[in-house]
């Protein structure tokens, strides 16, 4: 019987895994039509060559015209693993596209993705929550995971997932809290963020505090802080080896020192020292919140007697190479220099 | 059997042929050829084709009615017999017949093998018995391969190296195209993640920039709401102590007027009371009294004096408490007036009752502090 291949010995890039794709422009129509099959097989190949052409994005355009979302949805509560992974993954990598981010938001694939927090397999949830946290980096993409309910669900998992995974729902949450940060905060998840600022890996602690710092934004946020007694470890971070982790706290430790409770929590608990050690840190981040900080702190009259003792080190930062720490450098010596 | 003799002897007188038997079992059907059935019986029927009667050949030279008259049966007999014998002479003869000249003379014709090879002639022929015997329990063996026989022509051709295609020229388009797609591939994942890298450092930065802006923004207002606060309180502390020395200065006021007012009410009094005559020496009195009884015994009169004198007692003493009441009514009611008109003032925001320069009190807590408070409200201390 005549076959479609010409010989009997493959050539050698031929990849049985993957279907074949068609040529031009019945590629992905067709692959539409294989995800619909019944047979497993056919929908393993047909996402497996989908994950391929999804890296580009005009097929990704295509894809979402075509309405390729709807049976990626179907097929997310699919009985076998490998269809689930190879989907999530096919919606991850839409994801990095600003096609593929609209069309999640307009077709509802947050709440899909959702239903797979629960899932068994180690790489649909990762796959899962790399969509997420690159949702999350979207300001619209965050008002859609906020409105899906699933900050909660976020919190609660950040005490039993794995590290990695850890590491992507704290960029989700960061993402989040700049939307809005009430529901995380009734979910308790300052506790939880406390315990993660401890942390061995380093990723994780500065992420975590990063997401502190959103999370002290507002100002229940400040005094959920406070009342947790969160500064205290924050000011032990400030001492950590990496540069992210000491910006992060010190930037947490910022926004919590605008209260007046807050101010003299981190007074009592002796801020300033290593504050001032980092006002000369390489990192314009860690520098710029340093700054910051202390600032907050100067409006207390006890820390304003301490620093004005070192206003030649704000002095120092006011030609920094970054404006912003010049700035900050110059508002700094302002506030220290006040009197009533 | 009888019967149909019959009919044949009578279908044989009226010159037509007719032949019918009746039907008769089939013999059995002998197994072997050629072996004789064990009972033998005449063959009843006879085969139209063997039957020695019908007439065969041709029919043009034939006797005309040889069944003509009633031929005996032995004359028929005899013919025959005759017949026979003839055929046998002749045949007889025509063996007898050589066909080979007659030998000469003294020689005799001899049959003689003249083939190479002599072959021993005898009446009894050579047998050999041959056994044959197939194996026993030999399986069937497997049916050989059928190979059809070969049917068309063999061709055979050979494609000499460079007849066809130069692989280095022909290869070249098609190799591009496949590094082509390969590398764009390469090159859109690898963009992919450069535009996500880039994303998330500028997304950084400006996270750094606004979260210290936002910061100061929340500084700011917490220090504005700080100051205003302050300043509130601060407000509100000094209306407090205005008002409080307002008032204390207006108590005195009120106070050293109704004071100066109501001074000299009750000496006047008195003495208007006293010029009238109301008040007299009560011994004196009593002795008038006493020596009027005496003239006239008008003890009712004196009674009724006497009463008239305590009424008059009881009314001055009722006056000068009346008068007190007065006293401090209208020094309340100064005070109330007073209060009114302040606040209408306040409300209002213009001045009706003068401020009272000239006062010394007025002008010392106006300037200072708390501290002269606490003096003024020691000196409203020993006043009162």
């Amino acid at each position: 019987m005549a076959h479609v291949r010409i010989s009997a010995k493959l050539p050698p890039d031929i990849d049985p895994t993957k279907a074949p794709i068609a040529f031009g422009e019945r590629a992905l129509p067709k692959l539409n039509e294989e995800l619909q099959s019944p047979e497993l097989l056919t929908r393993q190949r047909a996402l497996m060559a989908l994950c391929d052409l999804v890296h580009d994005p005009e097929n990704v355009y295509q894809a979402i015209k075509l309405g390729f979302l709807d049976n990626l949805k179907y097929l997310l509560l699919d009985q076998d693993s490998t269809v689930r992974e190879k989907t999530t993954e096919v919606l991850y990598i839409m994801a990095t596209h600003n096609v593929g981010r609209d069309g999640f938001l307009e077709n509802g694939i947050i709440p899909a993705l959702s239903q797979l927090l629960n899932d068994p397999v180690d790489i649909c949830r990762r796959n899962m929550h790399r969509a997420f946290e690159i949702m999350a980096e979207l300001p619209a993409g965050a008002v859609g995971i906020v409105e899906s309910n699933l900050i909660s669900s976020l919190v609660l998992k950040l005490k039993t997932e794995l590290d990695e995974i850890q590491e992507l729902i704290l960029d989700t949450l960061s993402g989040c809290l700049c939307v809005e940060a009430f529901e995380a905060l009734a979910t308790g998840a300052v506790p939880i963020l406390k315990e993660k600022l401890t942390h061995p890996s380093v990723a994780i602690r500065s992420k975590a505090a990063r997401a502190l710092l959103g999370i002290s934004v507002p100002l229940e946020g400040k005094n959920i802080v406070w009342d947790e007694e969160v500064i205290p470890v924050l000011i032990s971070l400030l001492e950590d080896s990496d540069p992210e982790v000491r910006a992060n706290a010190a930037g947490a430790l910022m926004y919590a020192t605008i209260t007046t409770q807050g101010k003299y929590a981190a007074l009592s608990a002796d801020a300033i020292p290593p504050l001032l050690k980092l006002v000369d840190d390489e990192t314009s981040k860690v520098r710029l919140n340093a700054i910051k900080t202390l600032t907050m702190l100067s409006e207390a009259p006890e820390g304003r007697k301490t620093l004005l003792n070192h206003v030649d080190l704000f002095q120092g930062q006011l030609n920094d190479s970054s404006e912003a720490v010049s700035r900050a450098a110059k508002i700094a010596i302002k506030v220290i220099e006040w009197k009533p | 059997m009888l019967p149909a003799r019959n009919q044949e002897a009578a279908a044989a007188a009226s010159g037509t042929y007719s032949y019918c038997s009746r039907p008769r079992a089939l013999p059995a059907r002998r197994r072997y050829r050629g072996a004789p059935g064990p009972k033998e019986e005449p063959v009843r029927y006879a085969n139209l084709m063997y039957d020695r009667r019908v007439v065969r050949g041709n029919t043009y030279a034939l006797h005309t009615l040889p069944w003509v008259g009633s031929p005996d049966p032995l004359e028929i007999q005899r013919q025959r017999e005759a017949h026979r014998k003839a055929l046998a002479r002749k045949r007889a003869k025509e063996q007898l017949q050589s066909r080979t000249p007659e030998p000469a003379e003294g020689r005799r014709h001899v049959d003689v093998q003249t083939e190479l090879y002599l072959e021993e002639l005898g009446d009894r022929i050579i047998e050999v018995d041959v056994e044959c015997q197939t194996d026993a329990f030999l399986d069937r063996p497997p049916t050989p391969l059928f190979i059809p026989a070969k049917t068309g022509r063999d061709v055979g051709t050979q494609i000499e190296e460079g007849e066809l295609f130069d692989f280095d020229i022909e290869v070249k388009p098609m190799l591009e195209v496949l590094i082509g797609k390969i590398i764009e591939q390469a090159l859109l994942e690898v963009m992919e993640e450069e535009e996500l890298a880039n994303l998330r450092a500028h997304q950084y930065a400006y996270e750094e920039l606004r979260n210290a802006e936002l910061a100061e923004v929340q500084r700011l207002e917490e220090q504005e709401r700080r100051h205003r606060e302050e300043k509130e309180r601060r407000k509100n502390q000094q209306s407090q102590l205005l008002q409080k020395q307002k008032e204390t200065s207006e108590k005195i006021a009120a106070r050293a007027f109704a004071q100066r007012y109501l001074a000299d009410l009750i000496p006047s009094v008195f003495s208007s009371l006293r010029e009238s005559g109301y008040f007299y020496d009560p011994v004196e009195r009593g002795l008038y009294y006493f020596f009027s009884l005496q003239k006239t015994c008008n003890i009712n009169r004196a009674v009724k004096r006497l009463k008239k004198l305590i009424a008059i007692n009881c009314t001055i003493k009722k006056l000068i408490v009346i008068y007190h009441m007065i006293n401090r009514t209208m020094f309340l009611g100064y005070l109330m007036l007073l209060n009114f008109i302040r606040r209408g003032e306040k409300l209002v925001g213009t001045r009706i009752l003068p401020i009272r320069r000239g006062r010394s009190e007025d002008r010392i807590e106006d300037r200072q502090g708390p501290s002269r408070e606490q003096r003024t409200e020691g000196r409203m201390d020993d006043r009162e």
